[in-house]
Order: C-alpha cells, then sequence, then structure tokens
C-alpha cells in the first residue's frame, strides 16, 4: 500500500495511458472489455484523485506528495510532480468529467478501441499538466491533452449546418466549413500556433533564469528581465488563451466542439480548455508577475468581451451544439477575467469557475449528445416538446442551464459571485458589469433553448418521433454530474478550501508585484 | 426545542420532502400519495413556524442570530478592510417569526386547496407539482429566515427558479411555456441590481448585514429597489406578473399573490436599517410604488379575466406596500404584507374555486354564482371586501396606516395617487363581485357546483384570517418596533368614503339592471390604453427588435468576420502556396538563373550602395 500511496501522483497520471496501451491488445470484438478496461482507467484517476483530496494537508498548504524522476539531468528536465490546492480540485474535475465521458460513451461501436484509446490518452496528458512541477514536462503534456483531438474530431465527428455568406464567402467554397475534417483542422493549426508562442517563451524563460532546469518553483522564484517579461506574457496569453478560447481566437471552438462526438466534446469543454486557462495563471501570470500587471487590463478587458460576445453569439444559434459552444467561450471569458483582476476572489472563483463550468458543460453535451441521439439533428427550431418522452434528459437538461446562469444553490453561481467581487475590488471594477449582463443573457438563450426543445405540444418537425428517455449506462453521466453541480454548489467549501490555499500561497508576490507597478509613474 | 430549532425544521423539512419526491420516482408517480406527504409535511413546517412566533411572546423573546461559514474569508485585502467570511445561518425576529407564519399557513392552505383543484391531472404530474411546492417552501423559508442579505438572495432566486416551474406547469401549453420564461427574464433581469448592491455592499462594509452603518447606502439601496422592483412587479417591471397567471390558480395564490412577489417587499422590510441611511431612495420609492398602485389598478378595471384582476390588483397592493416603505414606516408596510397575503390568498383561492366550477377564467362565462356555490361566494366577498377596505376587514386597518403614514410624511402626489387607487380597488372588486357571483348565469355558469371539502376548507381558515387578522396590528408590529396602535383618522374615513362609493358605483354600473352605460363609454378610450399592453408592446419590442437583432448581427459578424479571416488567413497560405509552387519547377536552368541575377543585384548594391 505504501508504494501506492507513495507514487499515487503517477498512478493517477498514467491510469489512463496505462488503460489505452491494455486496450491494443484486447480482441477487436470484446467491446465489453474495452468498456471495461477503460472505465477501471478512468475510476483509478477519479479514486486517487478523491484519495490525494481527502489526505491533502490542509494545515500545511503547498506542494504535497512530490515525486522526481530525472529524464534528461544534462538539460535539467525532470519528471517531477507534485499537488496543490489547484491541482487538488482540478485532477478531482478531470477525474469526474472522464468517469462520466466513459459511461456516456458506453454504446459507441465505430472503432471503440481507437476510441478509447485516444480518449485515455488525452486525459493522462490533462491530468498530467495540473500536478507536473516541471516546464518542459508540463509542455509535453499539454501537447498530449492537445493531439489527440484532430483524430477524435476528424474520424468520429459530426456536421453542422454553415451557410456560405460576407466577405469571406469565396473561402468557404475551398474549405467544408462545419464539416469534421474542417473542424479538426482548424482546432489543431491554432491550437499549435498558440503552442508555438508557448514553446519560444519557455525557452527565454529557461536562459534568462540561468539554472539549467525547467523545475516551476525555481523558475518561479526567478527575476526575468522587465523587458521580457512585457514581450514573453502576451505570447504565454495568446498562446494557452487560444485554448481557454479567448476572443478572437476563439473561432476553433464552436465549430470543434459542435463537430466533436459527446465524450469529446464533454472533455474538451469541460477539462480542456480550463487547460489554457490554466497555463495562462499557473504559467504567465506567476511566472511573469510584471509582465502579468502590465498586460492585466488587456486581458480582462478582452475577457470582458469575451463574456458578452459569446454570450450573445450564443443567443443567435439555431444549433444546440453551436448554443452550448458559444456559451463555453462566453463562461471561459469568466475565468480569464477572474485571473486578471489580480485579486483573492477573482482567483479563487477563476478556478472555481474551471471546476463549475467543467462540471456544468460536462453536463450540457452529455444531454446534447443524448437529445441528437434520439432526434437525428440538432436544429433547435425543428425540436418541441420533448419533456413529453425524455422528462428526466429535459430536467438535468434545466439543472445545467440553472447552473449556467447562476443560480445560488449550483456549482456556477459561486464562481461567478466569487468573479464579480473580485471585478469590483480590482483596478477595473466596471469589469463586473458586463459579467453580470452576461449571466443575465446566458439566462435569456439557454432558457430560451429550454423551451424550444422540450416545451410545447411536440416536434415541429415531422421528422422527429421515437423520443424516449436516458436509460441504462447513459444515466451515469447525468447522476454523476448533475449530483456534483448540486453537491459542489451548495456546499463550496468542499473544493474552495483547497483553492483558496494555492491562491492564498501565490498571489501575493503577483499583486505585491502589480501593486508596486501601479504606483511607479 | 428552541426557537431556531423550530425554524430550521420550517426551512429543511420542505427541502427534506422535495428531495424524496425528486429521487424516490415511485413515490411521486401515485400522485396523491406525494400529495398528501407534502401536506403533512406542510402542517409540520406551519406547527414549527407557529412555535417560532410563540416564542417571540415567550422567555428567549431575544433576536437568535445563528450562522455557519459558507465561503472562507477572502483573506488578501480583506481581514485588512475588516472583510469576513461569507455566512449562512438563521435569524429569528418579529419580522422573520412573523412571514415564517403567513408563508407556511398560507402555503398549507394551497397545498390542501390544491388537492382537490388539481384532482382531475395526470399522477405523475400532481406528484410534481407538489415536489415543487415544498421546494418552494423551503426557498421561501430560507429566504424568511435569513441572517444577512446574501442568503436573503440566494432564497431569492430559489423562490424565482421555483415560480419559473410553477408557471411553466403546464408545459404543454406555449403560452404557459412562453410565461414561464419571461416571468424568469424580467425578473432575473432586476436581480442584477441585486447581485450589484449586494457586492458594493460587501466591499464597502465587509459584510452582508443589513444593520451596518455606511455612506454607499444610497447606492446600494437604490440597486436593491430595481431588484424588488422585479420581483414585487412594480411599473415598469410588473409585466410579468399577469401572465404568470398561466400557472395553475393555487400556484398564483401562493407565489404570484401572497409570498413570493412580497418578497421584494419583504427585502425592503428586512433591511430598512440601510434604507432609512438612503432618503433619496425612499422618495423613489414612494413614487414608484404609489404610481404602480394607480396604474395598476385602472388595468384592473379593464379586465376581462378574473384571475388578471386579481394580478393587477396584487401589482397595485404592492404598490402600496412600496409606497408605505418609501414613506418611512417599516410597520405599515410590513402589515399590509402580512394582511394583504391573507385576502388575497384568500380571492385567488376563491377564484380558483369558482374557475373550477365554470371551468372557464372568463369573468362573461360566470354569472349568478352566488346561488350554486355559495361558499366559495361567501369566502370570495369576505375577500373583495376586505381588499376594499370595508371597515372591520383585515384591508381596512392596513391600508389606513399606510395612507396616515404618507400624509404625516408630506407625500402629496403619492397620497393622492394611493386614494384614487383605494377608490378603483373597491370599484374592480365591486365589478368582479357583481358580474361573477350576481348578474345573468351564462352557459358555463348553468351547470356550475359547489367545490369539495378540501378546497372549502382552507377558505374559511383564509377567511378568518381575512376578517381578523387587522386586529392584531398592534401585537406584531410589537415584537419588532413600536407598537403601532390603530385610530380612526380623518384620511382613513376619507379613504373608506372613496371605497365605499367604489362599490356603490359598480354596483350602479355593473350591478343594476340599466346602469351607467354612458359613463362606460365615455371612459372607453381609457379602457382601450389600459387593454393595449404598451409596456409589455415595449418589452417585447425590444427583445425582439433590439436584441435578436443585436445577436444575429454579432453571430453574422463572428461566422462570417472573425472565423472569416481565420478561414481567410488558412486559405491565402493555401493559394500563395498553389501560385508559387511554380517557381519550383525542377528544371536547373531556372534556378541557375537566379542564383546569377541575385548574384548580379547583390554586386550592383555593393557597388553603389554599400559603401
Amino acid at each position: 500500500m505504501s508504494f501506492i500511496n507513495d507514487h499515487l501522483l503517477s498512478i493517477i497520471v498514467a491510469a489512463p495511458a496505462v488503460a489505452a496501451v491494455l486496450l491494443l491488445i484486447v480482441d477487436d470484438e470484446a467491446r465489453l472489455t474495452m468498456r471495461f478496461i477503460s472505465l477501471i482507467g478512468a475510476t483509478v484517476s477519479l479514486a486517487g484523485s478523491i484519495q490525494v483530496a481527502l489526505t491533502y494537508g490542509m494545515a500545511q498548504g503547498g506542494l504535497q506528495r512530490p515525486e522526481k524522476y530525472p529524464l534528461v539531468p544534462s538539460l535539467g528536465i525532470d519528471l517531477s510532480l507534485a499537488v496543490d490546492g489547484w491541482g487538488v480540485s482540478l485532477l478531482l474535475l478531470t477525474g469526474i468529467i472522464i468517469f462520466a465521458g466513459v459511461w456516456a460513451t458506453w454504446t459507441l461501436t465505430d472503432r471503440a478501441r481507437e476510441f478509447y484509446i485516444l480518449l485515455l490518452l488525452l486525459v493522462s496528458g490533462v491530468l498530467g499538466v495540473f500536478v507536473c512541477q516541471d516546464l518542459f514536462i508540463f509542455f509535453l503534456f499539454y501537447e498530449i491533452a492537445v493531439l489527440p483531438m484532430y483524430l477524435l474530431i476528424g474520424i468520429w465527428g459530426s456536421r453542422g449546418k454553415v451557410a456560405a455568406d460576407g466577405p469571406f464567402a469565396f473561402v468557404w467554397k475551398r474549405f467544408d466549413v462545419g464539416g469534421r475534417e474542417y473542424a479538426a483542422m482548424k482546432l489543431t493549426l491554432m491550437l499549435l500556433v498558440g503552442s508555438a508562442a508557448i514553446l519560444v517563451v519557455i525557452f527565454a524563460m529557461y536562459f534568462s533564469a540561468g539554472g539549467r532546469t525547467f523545475d516551476l518553483t525555481v523558475l518561479g522564484h526567478a527575476s526575468y528581465p522587465r523587458q521580457m517579461q512585457l514581450w514573453a506574457f502576451p505570447l504565454l496569453w495568446l498562446g494557452f488563451g487560444s485554448l481557454a478560447g479567448v476572443f478572437p481566437f476563439h473561432t476553433w471552438s464552436p465549430d470543434g466542439h459542435a463537430a466533436a462526438p459527446t465524450a469529446v466534446s464533454m472533455l474538451h469543454a469541460g477539462v480542456l480548455m480550463k487547460l489554457g486557462a490554466f497555463g495562462v495563471i499557473r504559467i504567465g501570470m506567476m511566472m511573469l508577475p510584471e509582465g502579468a500587471a502590465y498586460w492585466a487590463p488587456y486581458v480582462g478587458g478582452v475577457a470582458v468581451i469575451n463574456v458578452l460576445y459569446g454570450a450573445i453569439s450564443a443567443m443567435s444559434q439555431k444549433d444546440l451544439k453551436y448554443v452550448i459552444a458559444y456559451s463555453s467561450v462566453s463562461h471561459m471569458g469568466v475565468v480569464m477575467l477572474g485571473a486578471a483582476t489580480l485579486t483573492v476572489d477573482g482567483w479563487n472563483g477563476a478556478i472555481y469557475q474551471m471546476f463549475a463550468h467543467g462540471m456544468m458543460t460536462g453536463l450540457f453535451f452529455a444531454l446534447v449528445g443524448l437529445v441528437y441521439d434520439r432526434a437525428h439533428t440538432r436544429w433547435v427550431p425543428s425540436m418541441g416538446g420533448f419533456a413529453k418522452e425524455m422528462p428526466w434528459v429535459a430536467s438535468f437538461f434545466v439543472l445545467a442551464c440553472l447552473s449556467s446562469l447562476g443560480l445560488p444553490g449550483l456549482a456556477g453561481f459561486v464562481a461567478e459571485f466569487l468573479v464579480f467581487l473580485g471585478a469590483w475590488q480590482s483596478t477595473h471594477w466596471w469589469w463586473a458589469l458586463p459579467g453580470i449582463v452576461g449571466a443575465w443573457v446566458t439566462a435569456v438563450y439557454v432558457l430560451r433553448a429550454v423551451r424550444d426543445i422540450f416545451f410545447g405540444e411536440g416536434p415541429r418537425s415531422k421528422e422527429i418521433h421515437h423520443l424516449h428517455d436516458a436509460h441504462g449506462t447513459e444515466w451515469g453521466a447525468l447522476w454523476v454530474l448533475g449530483i456534483g453541480l448540486v453537491v459542489f454548489g451548495s456546499y463550496p467549501r468542499l473544493i474552495l478550501d483547497f483553492i483558496h490555499l494555492a491562491t492564498n500561497e501565490y498571489l501575493p508576490r503577483v499583486a505585491s508585484i502589480a501593486a508596486q507597478l501601479a504606483q511607479a509613474p | 426545542m428552541r426557537a431556531i430549532d423550530w425554524a430550521l425544521l420550517s426551512t429543511f423539512l420542505p427541502l427534506a420532502t422535495a428531495l424524496l419526491l425528486v429521487l424516490v420516482s415511485p413515490l411521486r408517480r401515485t400522485g396523491l400519495g406525494a400529495g398528501l406527504v407534502s401536506v403533512v409535511s406542510a402542517v409540520a413546517t406551519f406547527v414549527g413556524a407557529v412555535m417560532v412566533l410563540a416564542s417571540r411572546f415567550g422567555a428567549e423573546a431575544g433576536v437568535v442570530h445563528r450562522t455557519i461559514q459558507w465561503l472562507p474569508h477572502s483573506a488578501l485585502g480583506g481581514v485588512a478592510h475588516g472583510r469576513g467570511a461569507i455566512e449562512l445561518g438563521v435569524h429569528v425576529d418579529g419580522i422573520s417569526a412573523t412571514m415564517l407564519v403567513v408563508v407556511t399557513f398560507v402555503a398549507l392552505c394551497v397545498q390542501v386547496f390544491s388537492i382537490g383543484y388539481m384532482a382531475e391531472e395526470p399522477k405523475a404530474d400532481f406528484g410534481r407539482y407538489f415536489t415543487w411546492q415544498s421546494l418552494f417552501l423551503f426557498a421561501m423559508n430560507s429566504l424568511v429566515i435569513a441572517p444577512n442579505l446574501l442568503q436573503l438572495f440566494l432564497g431569492w432566486e430559489l423562490v424565482g427558479l421555483v415560480s419559473y416551474l410553477l408557471i411553466g406547469y403546464w408545459w404543454k401549453k406555449p403560452s404557459a411555456a412562453r410565461a414561464a420564461l419571461k416571468a424568469f427574464w424580467i425578473t432575473k433581469f432586476a436581480d442584477m441590481g441585486l447581485l450589484a448592491g449586494l457586492i458594493v455592499l460587501f466591499l464597502a462594509t465587509g459584510t452582508f448585514d443589513w444593520t451596518v452603518t455606511t455612506a454607499a447606502a444610497g447606492t446600494v439601496t437604490l440597486l436593491l429597489f430595481v431588484a424588488v422592483m422585479g420581483k414585487s412587479a412594480q411599473f415598469p417591471l410588473h409585466i410579468w406578473l399577469p401572465d404568470a397567471m398561466e400557472g395553475p390558480t393555487p400556484v398564483s395564490a401562493l407565489l404570484h399573490a401572497a409570498t413570493m412577489v412580497a418578497a421584494g417587499v419583504f427585502l425592503v422590510v428586512r433591511a430598512f436599517p440601510l434604507f432609512e441611511q438612503a432618503p433619496n431612495t425612499l422618495t423613489v420609492m414612494a413614487y414608484v410604488g404609489s404610481f404602480t398602485a394607480l396604474f395598476a389598478a385602472v388595468v384592473a378595471v379593464v379586465q376581462t379575466d378574473i384571475k388578471k384582476v386579481l394580478a393587477y390588483s396584487t401589482c397595485s397592493q404592492l404598490g402600496y406596500m412600496v409606497c408605505a416603505l418609501g414613506a418611512g414606516s417599516q410597520a405599515a408596510g410590513f402589515f399590509h404584507l402580512t394582511t394583504h397575503a391573507f385576502f388575497k390568498a384568500l380571492l385567488f383561492l376563491a377564484a380558483g374555486s369558482l374557475i373550477h366550477g365554470v371551468h372557464s377564467n372568463e369573468l362573461s362565462h360566470m354569472g349568478g354564482l352566488l346561488k350554486k356555490m355559495k361558499v366559495t361566494s361567501g369566502a370570495f366577498i369576505i375577500g373583495s371586501l376586505a381588499l376594499a377596505g370595508v371597515p372591520g376587514l383585515a384591508g381596512f386597518f392596513s391600508k389606513d396606516l399606510i395612507l396616515e403614514e404618507v400624509l404625516h410624511r408630506g407625500l402629496w402626489a403619492p397620497l393622492g395617487a394611493l386614494l384614487v387607487a383605494a377608490f378603483l380597488t373597491a370599484f374592480y372588486m365591486g365589478r368582479v363581485m357583481w358580474v361573477a357571483l350576481l348578474g345573468e348565469p351564462s352557459e358555463h355558469a348553468k351547470h356550475a357546483h359547489e367545490s369539495g371539502p378540501s378546497m372549502l376548507a382552507p377558505l374559511i381558515g383564509l377567511s378568518v384570517l381575512a376578517i381578523g387578522v387587522g386586529y392584531f396590528g398592534g401585537t406584531l408590529s410589537g415584537l419588532y418596533g413600536e407598537p403601532v396602535h390603530f385610530h380612526l383618522s380623518a384620511i382613513g374615513i376619507v379613504a373608506t368614503v372613496l371605497g365605499l362609493s367604489g362599490l356603490g358605483i359598480s354596483y350602479w354600473m355593473f350591478g343594476a339592471p340599466q346602469g351607467g352605460k354612458a359613463i362606460l363609454e365615455a371612459f372607453a378610450p381609457v379602457g382601450r390604453l389600459a387593454r393595449s399592453g404598451a409596456v409589455n408592446g415595449f418589452f417585447a419590442w425590444s427583445y425582439r427588435s433590439v436584441m435578436t437583432r443585436v445577436a444575429a448581427a454579432i453571430g453574422w459578424f463572428d461566422r462570417y468576420v472573425i472565423d472569416g479571416l481565420i478561414n481567410g488567413i488558412a486559405y491565402g497560405t493555401l493559394e500563395a502556396g498553389s501560385r508559387l509552387r511554380v517557381i519550383q519547377t525542377g528544371r536547373v536552368q531556372d534556378y541557375v538563373y537566379v542564383v546569377v541575377a541575385a548574384m548580379l543585384l547583390i554586386g550592383l548594391y555593393g557597388a553603389f550602395w554599400g559603401r
């Protein structure tokens, strides 16, 4: 047992990848075996994350459960893992989402083996990013998390309707806009451009710190020249930010989420986008505090645009997946807004919003998958009256909506409230206002979608029939995520205490530098 | 058990009931079983509330305040500014104890009434209905016992949610689905003010307490009042309330007449120490409230749907309460809330019983019901007279108190509006009584029959309070401040005369065989204006023509400009690649030409400009 305990973080990170390897040797027809192997991989990660949370020493805080395996000693690259308060909460989130995600794809039959392998690899990457304490390996995990998406969307995806129009209409004729190959390619290329920017900064930091190490703690306490911080921070912001859906680099997200199969959308919107925001905070703001302080007004300003722009764009969508995808853009804006405030409440709120939005959007995409499976369309205007045949799906959908519009008692409220509180005490108090308005616009479009899909006499399209409620394994994702939203919304301290611990440790350095900058002429 | 235990019981028992009904589907699907579980729980909740109120007269009558930490301290820059943790808990004093009893009693009556009223519903829907009724009790009670404004806000949003769910109870009807959506949108719109107000308050004082003294009180209370306008249906945010009548009538009685819509008024009563620090906000409230009272009364006169009359009447009466608070009288506003809860719930339930009898909401489908439905009609008459301010009934005392306070403050315009509204109130209630209860029976009304005992018992219970609660104004107000003492004043006599003449004129116009048709015609333009729904039209226009168009424009911009740019870059790369491909011919001669040309150019550059 002590082996497990000593290497718990490695086990959590490796479990999905090991499951993926095991899948390689399973017989093609043994679908049930594949599912169980994937489920076990996911369950080990989830159980491990819960164990990490339960045993995390709240009194001492800081980085715990350190593990270090030298990889390239001459360059100072170590596989070094450790978990802090943020890590605990984000591990839990990832564990919950992949656990639910496996349930949501239980009935997948098309090339199930390859699908699960890619999905599990991706999750290993995500888990690695959250506990990794070495910048090089951080980047490695980050790429492992991002790249399988190309195949997952390109092979198992679906397409949405996008008409050619506007000043660039001629382009539409060349690309199959809305198609799955298009979406996969767009997503991958945009994220890779971001990665290139990140890589430049990683090397700049490595050489500028001069310690021949990629250790995050060492790099984090090095003092980089102000000039370098000023050009490096925006690169990180946009590099990681493109994954977090920062305006105007968000446009891969609606197409990507819409084209992706259910579990992939769940993971992608649920945890992958968080990697981006996490990177901006963990690497960008914490490593380059002067750059962060200088650029924070821009980060916040763009985040405000994200919140409103995403919400208003979502209002105009007719394709259900696009509605939810744009709402993710809007909600990730809340994360970035919280980060930009450089206040305790703002950062707590940002990390909590990652958690809350992950659960909520995971639930959303699981439900959208169910609706699509029954109705064979995602076109909202053709739906109607679905609550009659699928009352539980309707109920869970309303629950997810309520969390997304910030109803107290559900996880989304805690996050938004903290972010607004942080925004109001930041240097730009008015940032809170677009945030608050954004939450209202969310209420407008999500509840309108509820009415159009679930309420009314019946489907407006004659082609929709034989609807039925969730059954069998489909319940898994719905209950896990639904209960999660209620539990973490009613008693936020379950997670918030961890987050708060880490925020309290990391923020003062950044905030004091920001305060000095503000006083300097 | 102490007061705090009873208060907790009254709050969490309904929650447990709701959870039980949500999670145990077989129980919910029994219908009647779910209803009975919910009613039993409502009885216990009511008992708990009574015990809490009783404790106010006992040995431990002091304020009980107990909290737990909900969100951790915001440490950085927080402790230094005295910012504490964010807490939830229980606060028992005269106000919350009184409100608890009002809420739980009306809820109990409504639930019992619903057993009969909803009996023909499918079993699963019946169970769902009672699940939400229980959830409502939890939400409302957690609002009532809130120890700070944050918890009040949590309950506030939750009752808004239950309101959404119950208005949309018949979600298959497009009109009900739309009404639910509208109610949520409008109230949530107003709630932005509450959220902003809370943030300002917290950052200014470090707490969510309503007892603090702060320079920011003006801003905070104005923001809070925006939310009050939404929740308590004040002009121009009242437009969701008439539509909310799409819900089942008992729901209208409980949520949209007695308790949930009064939450706005309750917020002001609760946070009155804050509002008192902001005289400007109070003035705004007095004017908004009195205007709403008058405006809604005018509109109520021309409604043909009995529930719509009562809905506008609720707006109007809430206007009275807001105006009273604006005049600086916490006691008058809260007392009117209490009396109104009883007589308006009575009116709605009686109207529900009438509707049950004739299967229609339309006044023209009723008529002559007094003979067929004696108990219901009696209850309706008691409620109407209490609302009209007939001396001796509950509404008379509280309305008189309000008018006195407004007069005392010298708020002349609001006073005038309230007096006219008092006349109109009596007039439109008279109209409903004469048309629905007397008058010629319509086709529908011929087959009407009295409702069953489960519907009549709540009517009788509420009738008793609609008559009697007016006499306890002094006792109740003594629980949280100086007791008010009733004495008949000049303004009270004026209002009474106006009310009685309203009843009389309405009899002359609608009750007597050949009454004032000429007057009706003279006021026809006013009627048309009141029926036109201009305010509603404005909101519909701003949604359809502004919001959706802006959204469409932004959506287009995102898809075809932002996205187009990204696609354009990709396109440009591909095009450039395919154009430049022709350079790479693969013939050695071509490359040699380029090399030689380049060398020449470099040499020229070196020869002429490089020195």
